[in-house]
């Protein structure tokens, strides 16, 4: 079995990011600390789960962008991916869903991948989009927000289990080669052991160029970030802490919601 | 020019939800001049078909097979290329739901369309939606001629029972299903608690509680209510601080108690959704900008690990009946 994991990296806490104010874009500052899309951790580490009960699989990581997406690949080796690869990509700001699919789709289609596993959005975009995307550029089925997957005998398909509304879980039937991205929630990711990050840290990556695999037109423009209308009906406590928790326990206690002593 | 708008509706379990009629809205202001075509799929749908071209006025195409009864991305959108590639559409619109977002790219790349996912608001071409978990808007439009789009449950009202006339009914019958993808049913959620939907005040932790420990706090600060239950974001239970059976939100439970206190909750929509019609909402949040202070009644920019115990302490020292509690910093 022959997997592919994509892999994003995005900005650690979104709490401290502001907008630079001359490219409209995130400014990444130097204090910015990168990690792995949350996502894409409970896919790599599904990966990594097939890979302990079909011996024989290996675990390929995949991640579009620039040089510092190599720390990401990194981790995904020292979390225990047998192959990393970096489609390198100079582009800082919007890169749309459809042109991060297509490069991966061209990557992966001489590969011969029997899987190929990605989060179910990444925390930075929420697009939702990347996997349907390279599964319909591969022409390859589907299935998203996946909670639960088994392989019937042979390998040839896969049994899934995806949550929908109201906590509901639709279960599928696929053919494999497919595409499957990963809820949250389906395993534990795991930390890296030792022996891996010392191994990760001298293991070469192999990288790509995005031109060489032809960068495709972007079908779709993006404006300007904004930070949303913060004009919330809402009523912002001030004072101290003490003079806040005062206030909220009077307004609790004037529509009745305390329990009465 | 008019340009040509589809709506996919959703048919859920004998029903259509109010996700679809709320798109009957978006549609209405992306293209006012001529109503959208709403595409309905499914096993016996004729009555709900007319039903729905009664309510929109809009003209529907109702696709029948015993291979669409139950949602299948495949089947669906090989069934929906072939009837709208030859329409060749300006505008396909879904909604934001475990089915758009599973289906709207592949349609988009079958199309050769543009795909703007989680629209929450629109300006002539150019589509708003959230970014970081809502701390950020960007305003997106398509270069290409046509685009699919996905809009976010709640962001535009269900359309009113139109009073026009009714729209015409057109069935396709469809045979074929997909040969590699096969939905075999549909399961109902194995973790439900009652708890949740009886009570009265949900105290709910987020990823900001920081600590599995910290949700003893959360517990603590729960028995100052009656009828009280803890609840929590996705990200707690996927880190398995607590059980799913508390998860609140559009794939754990819909809550709407007389008070929800959220606790270091980011106010991701996902979550929102489950928990917005709560009669009076309390956020306590460090970061002034989190999305969730755009839903509550009360914000509380405040580290939850040093704001709790105030909060139970002060409650502890109520001032006697009658006397009004002083309120500063507002009117
Ligand atoms: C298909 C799908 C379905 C989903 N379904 C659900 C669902 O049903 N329910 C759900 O909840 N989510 C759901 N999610 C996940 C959702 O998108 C968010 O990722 C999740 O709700 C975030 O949880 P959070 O707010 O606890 O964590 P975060 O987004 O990490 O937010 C933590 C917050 O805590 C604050 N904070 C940090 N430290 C402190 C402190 N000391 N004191 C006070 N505040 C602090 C931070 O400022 C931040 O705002 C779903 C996602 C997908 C893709």
């Amino acid at each position: 079995m022959k997997i592919l994991v994509c892999v994003k990296q995005v900005p650690d806490s979104g709490e401290t990011l502001s907008i630079d104010a001359s490219s409209g874009w995130i400014d990444y500052g130097r204090s910015t600390v990168f990690r792995m899309n949350r996502y894409d951790e409970f896919a790599l580490e599904e990966a990594l789960l097939i890979r302990e009960s079909l011996p024989g699989t290996v675990v390929h990581a995949l991640s579009v962008g620039l040089d510092r997406v190599g720390s990401t690949i990194r981790r995904a080796l020292e979390m225990g991916a047998d192959h990393g690869i970096h489609i390198r990509d100079g582009r800082e700001s919007y890169v749309s869903p459809f042109s991060v699919a297509s490069l991966i789709a061209s990557c992966a289609r001489t590969r011969g991948y029997d899987l190929i596993l990605a989060g179910v959005m990444a925390e930075d975009d929420m697009a939702c989009q990347v996997g349907q995307l390279v599964a319909a550029l591969l022409d390859l089925p589907c299935a998203t927000s996946v909670i639960r997957e088994d392989f019937r005998p042979g390998g040839s398909e896969i049994l899934v289990e995806r949550e929908i509304e109201g906590g509901c879980r639709q279960e599928i039937l696929l053919k494999t080669p497919a595409v499957l991205t990963i809820q949250p929630g389906i395993n534990a990711p795991r930390y890296p052991s030792l022996s891996h990050v010392l191994r990760a840290r001298s293991q070469p990556q192999e990288i790509i160029e995005s031109r060489d695999l032809g960068i495709p037109e972007q079908q779709e423009i993006a404006g300007r970030l904004r930070a949303p209308d913060l004009t919330s009906q809402g009523i912002f406590l001030e004072g101290s802490s003490r003079e806040k928790a005062r206030a909220l326990v009077g307004i609790l206690h004037e529509k009745a919601l305390l329990l009465q002593r | 020019m008019e340009k040509d708008t589809y709506i996919i509706a959703e048919y859920i379990k004998g029903s259509i939800p109010g996700e679809t009629l709320e798109m009957v809205t978006f549609a209405g202001e992306l293209s006012p001049k001529k109503r959208p075509t709403i595409v309905l799929l499914g096993r016996d749908i004729a009555g709900p078909a007319q039903g729905l071209a009664e309510k929109t006025g809009c003209d529907i195409i109702a696709v029948m097979g015993e291979n669409l009864e139950l949602y299948n991305a495949d089947t669906y959108r090989r069934a929906l290329l072939d009837i709208l590639l030859p329409l060749a559409p300006t505008w396909v619109c879904l909604p934001h739901t475990a089915m758009g977002y599973d289906l709207a790219p592949g349609l988009s790349v079958g199309l050769k369309a543009a795909c703007i996912t989680g629209v929450e608001a629109i300006q002539g071409r150019t589509f708003t939606r959230s970014a970081y978990a809502g701390k950020f808007l960007v305003d997106i439009s398509p270069t290409s001629t046509s685009a699919v789009l996905t809009v976010l449950p709640g962001s535009f009202r269900p359309c009113r029972d139109f009073r026009g006339p009714v729209g015409r009914v057109t069935t396709v019958e469809r045979s074929g299903s997909s040969p590699r993808s096969w939905t075999l049913e549909i399961k109902e959620s194995p973790h439900r608690d009652s708890a949740l939907k009886d009570a009265e005040v949900i105290v709910s932790a987020g990823r900001g509680i920081g600590k599995k420990e910290n949700v003893d706090l959360l517990k603590r600060l729960a028995t100052l209510f009656p009828r009280s239950a803890v609840g929590a974001s996705r990200s707690v239970c996927d880190l398995g601080w607590l059980d799913y059976r508390h998860q609140i939100g559009t794939t754990g439970q819909t809550v709407s108690p007389k008070l929800y206190i959220a606790c270091g909750i980011s106010g991701a929509i996902q979550h929102v959704s489950g928990m917005k019609g709560s009669q009076t909402i309390v956020a306590i949040n460090t970061d002034p900008s989190a999305s969730i202070f755009r839903v509550a009644h009360y914000c509380v920019v405040e580290d939850l690990a040093t704001f709790i115990p105030l909060l139970i302490e002060e409650s502890g020292d109520l001032p006697p009946a009658g006397h009004r509690p002083p309120q500063p910093g507002w009117p």
